[in-house]
């Protein structure tokens, strides 16, 4: 048993927030050493993430008892698929985004901040971690607590008036999220006497019948809580301008992961820690569903009439996290391997969309999507990345978008609903109408060199997005071992 | 009648009910921010009432360990983890109200309706 | 294994290979780009053609390449309908590549079109070869996509919305596909065209997949009511690449019918459900309007493209006849058309291209001026109209007489007033170029074309006069003899599919 790989899930989390830690001092020193650092930090969150793939796709998952208390009196961490697919996904994005982000951030952060920016993003980083790894549920509030702090404090680094507004609104709301996530924790500690989610998923099928009442209103808690932070439609308010205002490297990773490891940890708690037979009793999911539809469609809708690019693709995060809770609500196999799927292909292509957006905003100053005419011309690799990202968006096969499309229709054709289905079409068309024009103006009509000042594009920046480009291309073509990483994950949950 | 002696006997929930309401009220209905603040405070303060709530029996005390089995022992646990919870609360309540100094700077008022208007006059 | 099967891979993946090498050429050198460009389609046509003995044994080759998904993947699939479109694709890209080797010459972004043209060709071959429906989705939205750049390649506004409709609607129609598709799949657990007859019960959901593969493909096809951006797309593309859309591209819309309706569902299904009467019916329509419409039509491409909408309708309609012989004038309608229409397209191409006039009433006497590029128009036109000894007079028998044998002669009706409205809006064209009109200077064209170094007087050059008078001559000797190979071949696929299509 001596598999030293165990240790490494805490390491992470620990060392990231050691990092965090160190960051304002190292910067204070020693300048120089901070970017490295940061970037240290996350190069070994991923390689150990892609280590703890290796190692759980090859051994199976294993339990991990924090201190050596076992539960259910410790907290305990289960590295189970979920956990190391949600991990690598977290990592290798968020290095992405970081790399780009030593260049953007010089431009758009004031120098004496810049430390602390970077213990706000390993401290998210952390926590996503934490939420994606952790098995118990006041363990998770813990981290989603951090999480919605570091991510309201990210945005607000830039202190401008819109950041700050952004941010307050954003607080307000999480916190009202995570009350409510509180208090449906204690609802089925109550009536449970457990925080493990496995063993709530043994108690609670014995005990529902006794306390409907605590069970439902952890449901409806919860349901609001993980809305709120992962902006499922009614309770999406605060993003558009959150992600809006945010740096755009803190766009890319609010959009890209943090919407996502709340929808992540909805998927934890309602497949895991729930027994199914409650969904045959309270049609929670069935609303879920509903509200998942309405957001596909309102966030596509209202993403049309925006002018800001930022703000468009915030409101096209809204459709997207949208799909996600689709491919879960539906709960088949398919489905949910879908919505999962769709956790790790609208990271990349999201955060890469931002970062465009962001390269954008970097050397031309441009943020308005009428002012974008001729832009392909002068920035042809950034726009050609931009244009493969809203290719993806429209699930045009061969980008990773359709993929995601394909096996969420499928899982919403298996369990006979088509309507679904033309939802999701509907969606897409919806991103061709919005999407579209921003590559046709960038490409075309433009008869000679359009009168633009373009900034050099360092190319740090540029490197990333095309990485992020070609992984949306690779993982259209060839998805084959990630899906089936994906079913092995689904069948684990289900 | 065994609704509300139901009720009676389950004061504490109740009572954190009203003041999860009260919080929840507060913070979505009330323009300014500082009072929007204090609602999320009362709200989260409901949820820690609700958690301590769980663990506590009457009569009961801290389980130490002591000669003799038959004492009643309160369960730790939940007084533990809103410890924690306190903390983040407080960390948040902090942050919250740093953001609001800075909004203070920026526009003179704690007024969200104000603050509303000054933007949309801004451009 | 056959060294055949290496084929499809090969022409589908060296013309798209080979865009990237002409992308990074055109910057050294236009000759080196222009050669290239021609070299690429002459091989790719050649290397169709050397299936030619394989399929006519009557032998197909299907094998999987890589899995995309569990049950999904890459398929590669020969047999005689897709070497029959291939074929026909195949020739017709060469023929208009060399075409715009001087047609391009005083248009701007050369450097993109060549590459975007030689890519399309990779893409609409591999609509053809590919042995599921995925594959073949995969493809169409590739070449439907692609191809919007040489849509909007003139990127003047009227291009630019002319192609944004095409955009869209082509994204329409690639949903209705996909949903097409995957009911499919969730209805028989696979998509590949080698497992005979995927959906054998018809049911509500067969029947949405049926009518989304009607919109998707007839979206392409130019099917009465989505041929909306036809008649705006084709005639703004330059005249090659609206000689490709029209001839081409359309019929890719058609061969996924043919494959949906025989390979998808089959006979009996369809009949039996009578979904065979909504395509029957849309059909109808789309021959008719586009024929009517064509009449009050005055520009000159605008005119051709919608013509090509009635036209397509024969061949919508002649798939749903169900009979042996229906289906032989069907598959021989796509060649006759592809022929008929590229070779008219080429001709306004070059009418355009030496004058500057578009519009039918200032195109009198252009024939004593034009002579080879008007006659070659002339052929094609006879055989739009059906005239004997031409290839449309052969599809036109062949339809009707499967017309008849389906016991529907209400069709031939339809297919001679069709042919009656060819007539009158094809024959003035012809007749006031080469009768009409006193001689005039045609100032429009000039200035650009002084510039660029072309010769004003008399025909198009010899690169533009050739391809469009092959094309032309092809429309005359496929119709001479009913043993023509176009013919041999249309009739081997039609029995091909008639029996099963294994």
């Amino acid at each position: 048993m001596n598999l030293n790989y165990e240790h490494l899930p805490v390491i992470i989390v620990a060392l990231l927030l050691l990092a965090a830690f160190l960051e304002p001092i190292v910067y204070r020193h020693k300048k120089s050493w901070a970017a490295p650092l940061v970037i240290a930090s996350m190069a070994f969150f991923a390689l150990s993430s892609l280590y703890l793939m290796a190692a759980v796709n090859y051994h199976g998952p294993f339990n991990y008892y924090l201190g050596g208390w076992a539960p259910p009196f410790g907290i305990e961490l289960e590295i189970d698929y979920l956990a190391v697919f949600l991990l690598l996904t977290f990592s290798v994005i968020g290095l992405i985004a970081i790399v780009y982000g030593l260049q953007d951030l010089k431009h758009g952060l004031k120098d004496e901040v810049l430390g602390w920016y970077f213990t706000l993003y390993l401290l998210l980083m952390a926590s996503m971690a934490g939420i994606s790894v952790t098995n118990d549920l006041f363990n998770m509030y813990v981290f989603v607590e951090i999480s919605a702090i570091s991510a309201c404090a990210i945005i607000s680094i830039k202190e401008s008036r819109e950041c700050i507004e952004a941010s307050l609104k954003y607080l307000i709301l999480s916190t009202l999220g995570s009350g409510c996530i509180l208090l449906a924790t204690a609802m089925l500690y109550m009536i449970t006497g457990h925080l493990n989610i496995g063993y709530l998923n043994d108690v609670l099928p014995r005990v529902m019948s006794h306390y409907p009442n605590n069970i439902l209103i952890s449901l409806g808690f919860f349901v609001v809580g993980y809305g709120v932070k992962a902006a499922l439609f009614p309770l999406h308010v605060w993003l558009p301008d959150a992600h809006t205002a945010a740096p755009s490297p803190s766009s890319a990773v609010l959009s890209g992961l943090v919407i996502k490891v709340y929808a992540a940890a909805f998927l934890k708690v309602f497949l895991k820690a729930y027994p199914r037979e409650i969904f045959l009793e309270i049609p929670v999911m069935e609303i879920v569903l509903f509200l998942s539809v309405l957001a596909i469609l309102y966030g596509s809708i209202v993403a049309m009439v925006q002018e800001d690019i930022k703000k468009m693709l915030a409101y096209s995060s809204i459709a997207q996290i949208g799909y996600v809770f689709l491919g879960f609500s539906l709960m088949g196999q398919r489905a949910v391997a879908g919505g999962l799927l769709h956790i790790f292909n609208h990271a990349m292509m999201k955060s890469m969309l931002f970062l465009a957006a962001g390269i954008i905003i970097y050397s031309t100053g441009i943020r308005r999507i009428r002012d974008m005419k001729g832009l392909g011309v002068k920035l042809p690799l950034t726009m050609g990345a931009f244009t493969i990202g809203a290719l993806s968006m429209v699930g045009i096969p061969g980008t990773n978008g359709f993929i995601s499309k394909w096996q969420l229709a499928l899982g919403a054709l298996d369990l006979g609903r088509p309507i679904i289905v033309v939802v999701i079409l509907l969606s897409s068309l919806l991103n061709c109408l919005y999407y579209m024009p921003i590559v046709i103006n960038a490409f075309f009509g433009v008869k000679g060199e359009p009168e633009l000042e373009i900034g050099k594009v360092p190319g740090v920046m540029l490197y990333s997005i095309l990485f992020l480009g070609f992984g949306i291309i690779f993982f259209g073509i060839y998805p084959a071992p990630l899906l089936a990483f994906l079913q092995k994950t689904v069948t684990a949950i289900l | 009648m065994e609704v509300l002696s139901k009720l009676f006997n389950n004061y504490y929930y109740f009572a954190a009910i009203i003041l999860f309401i009260i919080g929840f009220h507060t913070m979505l209905t009330h323009a300014n921010l500082i009072k929007k603040i204090i609602g999320m405070n009362i709200m989260e303060t409901a949820a820690f009432l609700i958690f301590v709530s769980i663990g506590y029996i009457e009569g009961g005390r801290a389980p130490i360990l002591d000669e003799g089995f038959d004492q009643i022992y309160m369960n730790p646990l939940p007084q533990a983890l809103i410890l924690t919870g306190i903390v983040v609360a407080v960390s948040v309540t902090a942050y919250a109200l740093s953001l609001i100094i800075k909004l203070y700077q920026h526009y003179g008022t704690v007024d969200a309706d104000e603050i509303a208007r000054i933007r949309s006059y801004k451009p | 294994m056959y060294w055949q099967a290496i084929i499809p891979l090969w022409v589908v993946l060296f013309p798209i290979f080979m865009t990237p090498a002409i992308f990074i050429l055109s910057k050294r050198s236009e000759k080196l780009r222009d050669g290239l460009s021609v070299l690429t389609a002459v091989i790719t046509f050649f290397s169709v053609a050397s299936l030619y003995p394989f399929v006519m044994e009557g032998k197909t080759i299907e094998y999987t390449l890589f899995q995309i998904l569990p049950e999904l993947g890459v398929t590669v699939r020969i047999d005689i309908l897709s070497f029959c479109l291939a074929i026909l694709s195949s020739f017709v890209w060469m023929m208009a590549t060399i075409y715009s080797l001087d047609y391009m010459k005083p248009e701007h972004g050369k450097n993109r079109y060549y590459p975007v043209l030689i890519f399309t060709l990779g893409a609409t071959l591999g609509i053809f070869f590919a042995g599921d429906f995925f594959t073949l989705y995969v493809f169409f939205e590739l070449m439907s996509l692609v191809s919007y750049v040489l849509v909007i390649h003139e990127e003047t506004p009227t291009a630019l919305k002319a192609g944004y409709k095409y955009l869209i609607m082509t994204i329409i129609g690639g949903l209705a596909l996909f949903f097409a598709i995957i009911a499919t799949f969730e209805l028989a657990g696979s998509v590949s065209l080698s497992k005979g007859v995927l959906v054998s019960k018809p049911s509500t959901l067969a029947f949405f997949a049926f009518v989304c593969y009607l919109i998707g493909f007839g979206m392409k096809a130019g099917m009465f009511p989505l041929h909306v951006w036809l008649p705006e797309a084709h005639p703004v593309a330059p005249s090659p690449a609206s000689a490709l859309l029209s001839g081409i591209m359309l019929k890719t819309g058609a061969y996924g019918m043919l494959r949906v309706l025989f390979y998808v569902f089959n006979i009996e299904v369809v009949q039996s459900a009578r979904w065979d009467l909504l395509v029957a019916v849309l059909a109808v329509i789309t021959i008719l309007l586009g024929s009517a419409v064509a009449l009050t039509q005055f520009d000159l491409k605008r005119r051709l493209a919608y013509s090509s909408i009635g036209q397509m309708g024969y061949v919508l309609l002649g798939m749903i006849l169900f009979t042996e012989q229906g289906l032989v004038g069907d598959i021989f309608h796509i060649f006759s058309h592809a022929f008929m229409k590229s070779t008219l397209f080429l001709a306004a191409g070059a009418i355009i291209w030496k004058t500057g006039l578009r519009n039918i009433n200032d195109l009198a006497g252009i024939g004593r001026k034009m002579p080879f590029t008007m006659g070659a128009f002339t052929i094609a036109a006879l055989a739009m109209i059906g005239i004997p000894p031409l290839n449309g007079f052969l599809s036109k028998w062949t339809l009707s007489l499967g017309a008849l044998e389906a016991g529907l002669p209400i069709y031939v009706v339809i297919l001679l007033i069709s042919s009656l409205l060819n007539g009158l809006y094809y024959l003035p064209i012809i007749i006031a170029a080469f009768f009409g009109g006193e001689e005039q200077e045609h100032a429009h064209g000039e200035a650009q074309h002084v510039e660029a170094g072309i010769n004003l007087r008399g025909e198009a050059t010899a690169k533009m006069v050739i391809p469009m008078v092959i094309l032309g001559l092809g429309c005359f000797f496929l119709g001479l003899f009913p043993s023509n190979i176009a013919y041999e071949l249309s009739l081997k696929a039609a029995v091909f599919l008639f029996r099963g299509g294994m």
